[in-house]
């Protein structure tokens, strides 16, 4: 009898339970979008900002200061000085390795170009990196900088080679020695060809840089590296992540340990490489926290601004199907219903409606924010599962309190006057 | 006589109407807010790029150890920040140290990043010491340091994860003094607005032929694709959400109309001609639609005010929301249009309705 009332109640006006369903739909269209954008532009945006470069960077623990001017050594390194290179796939095994995007090892050395002193880098350019567990990922100064160009082409270093003879030339080194693609020059006294011009702003541009192993033969520190770049996807820092590892108690400093920081990030490098020191690069580390944080809150600020507004739209067509359906009330009253056999059913009416409606409303904003990321990011983001249980659950709710107030007005209200007003 | 019963219509249906110009009202405060946003995110979220400091480098060419001077106030000229950099080798004891000229006032915005210890800048006969050479010389707060041309007060220690860490910051006379530069510098970094950086470029190229001028390409760069791309999803956001709002408040004014069958039966009983019920209705709904696009409006604007001073609270002029009339007039317009069409539509049934039906209670 109960589910009979409701069949029919939808059966007798399919059209207004349409538009009650459609209006539900696209609030919990709008909201579902919403959320999944908000957490799909902030995860793009911290992406983004790592095309900045590293933000971590790891040296050898030194006695001595490090004497150099825009790459230019005034004092020769100790010889002691050094990072192993067979350390460096360890950092592909600390704790938050899936958060370190790229890294880059690099060796530096100086060497006489027409009278004066030019530095050369030993880097490598792109290679896969196995890590001690067995998975492989990108590596290099290009997985780490995806955004430089090159005038001419790269050097292909996935296979080592230590007797190559390419090298890629800074811009202003290139334009001071007067050299092109394709030209020769020497290099410690052996000659290699240009294979690209970089120009990139910064120090890169004073620069030669040739393959990591052909440095080492040609300085005779084989196996040896005395940097390592890192760029690692992180949480903005907050003032616990600024706090004192060395005077947290147990449980805090868990939370710490386990929360991706850059500071957290660089004491386990430094707790798997003993010998180096890594230390945040702050011009990236702290403005790439400042600008994740300011896009993040807006976004999470209009995904509220949007919900509330989603929360609003479902409330009033809740509270329209039952203001319009006072007169069904009264009758029920006036033929022996009790109160709650009639929030019953108007209740199972509006949660049915509140669940259908969310329902497609989320399977619709699910693909709607995966187009707004495909129009905005070019990439397909998926938003998260709980996503769409979670509103329909919600839109149910505010179906419910929706309807609630005005059912209780009608229900309060004489029968006999309502009636007679419709008469 | 016509407007008599629109108003009557408003103030006989109060609860009614009012759910339909709450429903409208929120439409336009959402749309509001989110392109008033959209209008000066730009601008806001260029301003937090400026931390990053430098995005463009006067460095000395091939055939000159130096910068003349005149760069910094010719990109002052060009509406950029700038500041001077004198590099050189000191002495402290027997060992040797970057010695770093900063010209303290003018690089305040670009070393915005440097974690500093103590004070940011350094006066005549003090300096600032990097974290590796006040660990390495076991110097901290307020001692002084022995250089070989002349010992300073450690002022501050910086660290910054970067070249700085290994150098002592001295005022910027001083090293040009201790080096013998004259109005020269080792290099010159600029920070010009984003959108700025290659007109300044190509002005500081073309009045200094004898400089190297660079774009830091890795920040330029980010910094554009970000903000573009924070943009662009502000605006499809809004565009969407403005789009699912109207629709939801077409339900509502179709509504308007049709529970009014009884009414539009009396009235065409009595005489009246379909076309005048039809623009009584759209009378109706514009009068409802107009008022609550206004109150949208005024406060979204308010709405988008907290958020821009809840975020972007760093400066006054960070936080303002201007009225921009390109905001309004498209969200007037479509609020008007899509109310209009969805009382039209639901109008068309005015023709069908057969008086005698409807006022026999069918």
């Amino acid at each position: 009898m109960f589910l009979r009332f409701v069949a029919q109640s939808i059966r007798r006006a399919p059209r207004r339970k349409a538009m009650a369903i459609g209006a539900v739909a696209l609030g919990s269209a709008v909201a579902t979008a919403m959320l999944g954008a908000m957490l799909e532009v902030g995860d793009r945006v911290n992406r983004e900002l790592r095309s900045l470069g590293a933000n971590l960077l790891v040296t050898p623990k030194s006695a001595s200061l490090p004497v150099d001017i825009g790459g230019i050594r005034y004092q020769p390194a100790a010889k002691d000085e050094f990072i192993p290179k067979a350390a460096v796939p360890k950092i592909k095994s600390i704790f938050w390795t899936l958060n370190i995007t790229a890294l880059a090892p690099s060796l530096h050395a100086q060497t006489e170009i027409g009278g004066r002193d030019v530095p050369v880098e030993g880097v490598w350019f792109l290679r896969d990196l196995r890590a001690p567990d067995g998975t492989s990922s990108a590596a290099g100064l290009r997985a780490l900088n995806r955004t430089w160009k090159i005038e001419g082409h790269w050097i292909d270093d996935r296979k080592p080679d230590a007797r190559a003879d390419e090298c890629i030339l800074g811009e202003a080194l290139a334009r001071s020695l007067a050299l092109q693609p394709g030209s020769a020059l020497n290099l410690f006294g052996e000659p290699f060809t240009v294979a690209g011009i970089l120009s990139t702003g910064g120090t890169e541009d004073d620069r030669a840089l040739v393959r990591l192993e052909v440095l080492e033969r040609l300085t005779g520190r084989l196996g040896q590296v005395d940097a390592i770049e890192v760029g690692a996807l992180t949480k903005p820092e907050d003032a616990f992540a600024r706090k004192d590892p060395s005077k947290m108690k147990g449980e805090e400093y868990d939370r710490w340990y386990c929360t991706p920081y850059i500071s957290s990030i660089a004491h386990q490098i430094n707790e798997v490489l003993p010998m180096a020191l890594a230390r945040p690069i702050r011009r990236v580390a702290d403005n790439e926290g400042q600008v994740l944080n300011k896009v993040r809150g807006l976004m999470l600020l209009i995904a509220l601004a949007a919900l509330a507004t989603a929360a609003l739209t479902v409330w009033s067509v809740m509270a329209t199907t039952v203001l319009e359906r006072r007169y069904e009330i009264a009758i029920m009253q006036a033929t022996g219903a009790s109160s709650a056999l009639i929030a019953t059913l108007f209740g199972a009416e509006v949660a049915l409606q509140g669940f259908l409606g969310g329902l497609i409303g989320a399977v619709t904003g699910v693909q709607l924010s995966g187009a707004v990321s495909q129009t905005v990011f070019g990439i397909h983001g998926s938003p998260p599962e709980l996503l769409v249980p979670l509103v329909v659950v919600v839109a149910t709710a505010v179906a419910l309190a929706g309807a609630a107030q005005p059912l209780r007005r009608a229900l309060a209200l004489e029968p006999a006057l309502i009636l007679r007003e419709r008469a | 006589m016509f407007w008599r019963f629109v108003l009557a219509a408003v103030k006989y249906r109060r609860r009614r109407l009012l759910l339909a110009f709450a429903g409208l009202a929120v439409a336009a405060t959402l749309a509001t807010t989110l392109f008033s946003i959209y209008w000066d995110i730009e601008r806001k979220m260029r301003r937090e790029f400026r931390g990053y400091g430098a995005n463009l480098v006067i460095a000395p060419a091939a055939n000159s150890p130096t910068v003349p001077l005149k760069a910094v106030e010719e990109a002052e000229r060009l509406g950029a920040v700038a500041a001077p950099f004198i590099y050189a080798i000191g002495r402290i004891g027997d060992e040797r140290v970057v010695v770093a000229g900063v010209d303290f006032r003018r690089a305040g915005p670009l070393t915005s990043f440097w974690q500093v210890d103590g004070a940011h800048t350094a006066g005549p006969g003090q300096c600032l010491a990097g974290s590796a050479v006040a660990a390495h010389f076991h110097v901290t707060l307020g001692q002084s340091l022995p250089l070989a041309s002349g010992a300073c007060v450690v002022r501050g220690i910086v660290s910054t994860g970067g070249a700085e860490d290994n150098r002592v910051m001295v005022p910027f006379e001083r090293a040009a003094a201790d080096a013998g530069f004259q109005n020269s510098a080792s290099m010159v970094e600029v920070r010009a607005d984003g959108n700025l950086v290659n007109d300044v470029q190509t002005a500081l190229a073309h009045a200094f032929p004898g400089a190297d001028v660079r774009v830091l390409h890795a920040i330029a760069e980010t910094e554009a694709s970000v903000v573009l791309k924070v943009r662009s999803a502000v605006f499809v956001l809004a565009l969407v959400i403005f789009g699912i709002t109207t629709l939801c408040v077409t339900g509502n004014f179709s509504a308007l109309v049709l529970e009014r069958s009884r009414e539009i039966g009396i009235l065409k009983a009595i005489g009246a001609p379909e076309t005048r019920i039809a623009a009584l209705f759209l009378s109706e709904s514009m009068v409802l639609a107009l008022v609550s696009t206004v109150a949208g409006y005024a406060l979204g604007l308010a709405v988008a005010y907290e958020i821009g001073r809840t975020i972007f609270s760093d400066t006054a002029q960070a936080r303002a929301v201007g009225v921009h009339f390109a905001v309004f007039a498209p969200v007037m317009g479509v609020t008007l249009l899509v109310a209009a069409l969805a009382t039209l539509f639901a109008a068309s049934r005015i023709w069908r309705i057969e008086p005698a039906m409807i006022l026999r209670g069918e």
